[in-house]
């Protein structure tokens, strides 16, 4: 079976759930890695924070997956949402142009954020009350909060004091 | 010598063994009258510190002092001690309060064996009258200094709105004195004031009428006295004593008012002429960018007697006060003539020189023992919503800048202007009265991630702009230029916003997407925010600055990590003209401490 046919099963495991965040992580850190030093030093401070902030992310995700007790709930299966798609197509890294300015960088980790926010939270709806409930609950929680920083500093970069 | 004389003194021994005649608290069964003047009362947290108190005390009893609470912008964090030994409880103190805060109980005894007692600091000192509800307050509405501002003639809506003439007339002798007089010369203001500019004592000389001084005083801390006279944000009248009962003085208004009286001509015989350095101590310095910031350095450092010469990209010198403000606000030919004095003190200008590629940073650096960076947020943000890249999608200080350099500007009959800060009231305005020229119509909409009440436009602004016909449409998120089958810009749509900051504070905005709206325009003016553009320091430059969050970072002084470099102004501080000139007067002072030595060499 091709990978495209899984991603269109209705029915996921929380393991491959799980796997998908890892990688979404991960290439968002490689990515923000890579881009650091093509953007000017005035806004590098963003990419690197943008990548620090994945690799939170990627550690805590990855301690997670190893944890004993969570092999029983890796193996669980859970409905896949809507959002997974879009999830998942963040895992292609975007083309941002040879020397993208900091509006653009913004945009881009914004969208990420979104989806993962939307993925995590349609997760935790769609799962019954339990421990695996709140473990995506938690998650959506910890890509908001993300989600929220990003749009804040997006105003003050953007806006510039709204002059 | 009779004998009587030598033994009087020891007949006051007798008295060593009898009870006092004064009594600890003789009168306790007899109240003051309920307005009596009794003891002083004051409410500590409504009392602003002006000390107009202790200036009209005739005895000199009153005493502003120190009781531990933080200055803030307009409290001075000192309040009244009060002497008994001189108080004479006339309560004049009491009439002139500005905010009300000082009262007088109806009290009257207090005995002490302690002298010092009876200098105290009501509201501070807890006494027993503290909460006394009887005695002497100052009668509702009655206040010894006007309370209503002398108002400022203005074109009305219908005359200005086919013009860029000026709006403001400005006070004629007799209502600048008027509006003087309100002042109690407290000088809460000058702390507010980003150049700390010495208002009272100018309001002092338009009392007097005696322009040359008030003139010679606005130019000590201000080159830019004629601009900040017409568009300074004034937030030195937020911080006004007047302000608690009443209308603010119009200190901007007074502070034009004496540009305005001395004929432009004089301006230079009056601020004097600069220093002569001494022979082979005369510095070179190069300042990028002719704005309030870096003029204001230039002015200051030529007065010393160097050498300063400014390059400037665009036609004109003035900065963004020239380029983003438009003529109705500040005509050209008025911040000319402040540029005229700068120029007079030996500051030379180049104009339509660009530093990055007609001269580099690098030859500035090798040619000159300072350098100043002042280039201002001449970049236009944009929202980047689908469409916005259509030829018809404006930038507000694009246009703007179109504008001033009388560049043919295509004026469409309808169009949409984003954004809710003064920017985008000043495109707004503008290109409504280049409609009203082309069309003899107005048809403009201002639409708003704001609410109204959060606009960051003055309240000035918004109100004018309704008054000549623009419609102001607050809380729409943009979402999309809506671009017809003949690819014309037809409008922008939007959906209502919800919220736009979250419990914190922080931006993070809502939509109702059921409440859709297209506004029709043939043009879509984005003046949403600005940036400083930087590229023409070259990457050299670039990777060895320091940076802070986007922003080249400087010390107090405007000093970069480049021990030869200053940046000042708009673009480390964000945008407004007095902290520009407040930027320039620091960079200059620490430019000459380092020449002196006193600071790392430059």
């Amino acid at each position: 079976m091709s990978k495209g046919h899984d991603r269109l099963k209705v029915l996921t495991t929380v393991g491959e759930v799980f796997a998908v965040a890892i990688e979404f992580e991960r290439t968002a850190r490689d990515f923000y890695v890579a881009l650091a030093p093509k953007v000017s030093k005035s806004i590098r401070y963003l990419v690197e924070e943008l990548a620090e902030e994945e690799q939170n992310h990627f550690d805590l995700f990855t301690a997670m997956a190893a944890r004993a007790d969570m092999a029983g709930v890796l193996a669980a299966e859970i409905q896949r949402p809507a959002s997974d798609r879009k999830f998942s197509d963040c895992v292609h890294l975007p083309d941002l142009g040879e020397h993208p300015d900091d509006q653009a960088v913004l945009q881009y980790a914004l969208m990420r954020e979104h989806a993962a926010m939307e993925q995590y939270r349609a997760l935790a709806d769609e799962t019954p009350a339990g421990s695996l409930r709140d473990l995506f609950a938690y998650l959506a929680n910890e890509e908001t909060k993300h989600k929220n920083e990003l749009e804040a500093v997006y105003y003050d970069t953007v806006h510039s004091g709204g002059v | 010598m009779p004998i009587t004389t030598v033994l009087s003194p020891f007949r006051a021994w007798k008295f060593l063994f009898q009870n006092p005649v004064t009594v600890r608290d003789p009168l306790t069964e007899r109240p003051g009258a309920p307005r009596y003047r009794g003891f002083h009362q004051n409410d500590a947290e409504k009392c602003v510190g002006c000390g107009t108190c202790e200036t009209i005390c005739q005895n000199g009893a009153i005493d502003m002092i120190d009781v531990g609470l933080a200055p803030k912008d307009g409290d001075s964090g000192l309040r009244p001690r009060i002497d008994y030994g001189r108080c004479c409880w006339c309560a004049l103190c009491v009439d002139v309060c500005m905010t009300g805060s000082l009262s007088m109980s109806n009290a009257y005894t207090w005995t002490d064996a302690n002298a010092d007692a009876f200098r105290f600091t009501p509201g501070v000192d807890k006494k027993p009258w503290d909460n006394d509800q009887l005695g002497y307050r100052r009668p509702e509405g009655h206040a010894l200094h006007g309370k209503d501002r002398v108002e400022m003639a203005e074109l009305e809506p219908e005359a200005r709105i086919g013009t860029f003439d000026e709006i403001v007339a400005g006070y004629d002798v007799a209502r600048a004195r008027l509006e003087a007089d309100r002042c109690v010369e407290c000088g809460l203001c000058v702390a507010t004031c980003p150049a700390h500019m010495a208002i009272p004592q100018y309001i002092k000389a338009v009392r007097d009428g005696d322009y040359e001084r008030g003139l010679a005083l606005l130019y000590e801390t201000n080159p830019f006295s004629q601009v900040c006279g017409r568009v300074c944000t004034h937030k030195c009248e937020t911080a006004c004593a007047a302000g608690h009962e009443g209308d603010p003085i119009a200190i901007r208004w007074l502070k034009r008012h004496i540009t305005d009286q001395v004929p432009h001509k004089d301006y230079v015989r009056i601020v004097g002429k600069p220093k002569k350095a001494a022979k082979g101590e005369a510095k070179t310095i190069a300042v990028v960018g002719a704005g309030p910031a870096g003029l204001t350095a230039a002015y200051d450092l030529a007065r010393q007697g160097h050498k300063v010469v400014v390059y400037e990209v665009r036609k004109h010198p003035g900065g963004m006060p020239r380029y983003g403000i438009p003529e109705y606000r500040l005509p050209y030919d008025i911040l000319d003539a402040d540029i005229d004095v700068i120029r007079a003190m030996g500051v030379e200008i180049k104009c339509e020189t660009r530093v990055g590629s007609d001269i580099t940073m690098d030859e500035l650096k090798a040619k000159n023992d300072a350098v100043i960076l002042a280039i201002g947020l001449h970049l236009g943000r944009s929202t980047r919503i689908p469409g916005s890249d259509h030829a018809d999608v404006r930038k507000a200080v694009d246009l703007l800048r179109q504008v001033t350099d009388e560049d043919p500007v295509d004026v469409p009959k309808s169009l949409v202007v984003i954004g809710g800060g003064n920017v985008a009231m000043d495109i707004a305005r503008t290109m409504a009265r280049l409609q009203m020229k082309a069309y003899g119509e107005v048809a403009v909409t201002v639409t708003a991630l704001e609410d109204k009440a959060h606009f960051l436009a003055d309240p000035d602004e918004i109100r004018e702009c309704g008054e000549e016909g623009i419609d102001i449409v607050d809380a729409r998120g943009p979402q999309e230029v809506v671009i017809d089958a003949d690819g014309r810009v037809e409008g922008l749509r939007t959906w209502r916003v919800q919220s736009i900051f979250d419990a914190q504070g922080r931006f993070a905005p809502s939509y109702d997407e059921s409440d859709e709206r297209i506004h029709p325009g043939d043009m879509v003016i984005e003046a949403i925010g600005q940036a400083a553009g930087v590229d023409m320091l070259g990457e050299g430059l670039t990777e060895a600055l320091e940076w802070n969050r986007g922003r080249i970072q400087v010390d107090a002084d405007g000093r970069t990590s480049e021990s030869w470099l200053w940046a000042i102004g708009d673009c480390v501080k964000g945008p407004d003209v007095v902290h520009a000139v407040a930027d320039g007067h620091r960079a200059a002072k620490s430019i000459l401490a380092a020449f002196e030595g006193k600071g790392d060499e430059a």
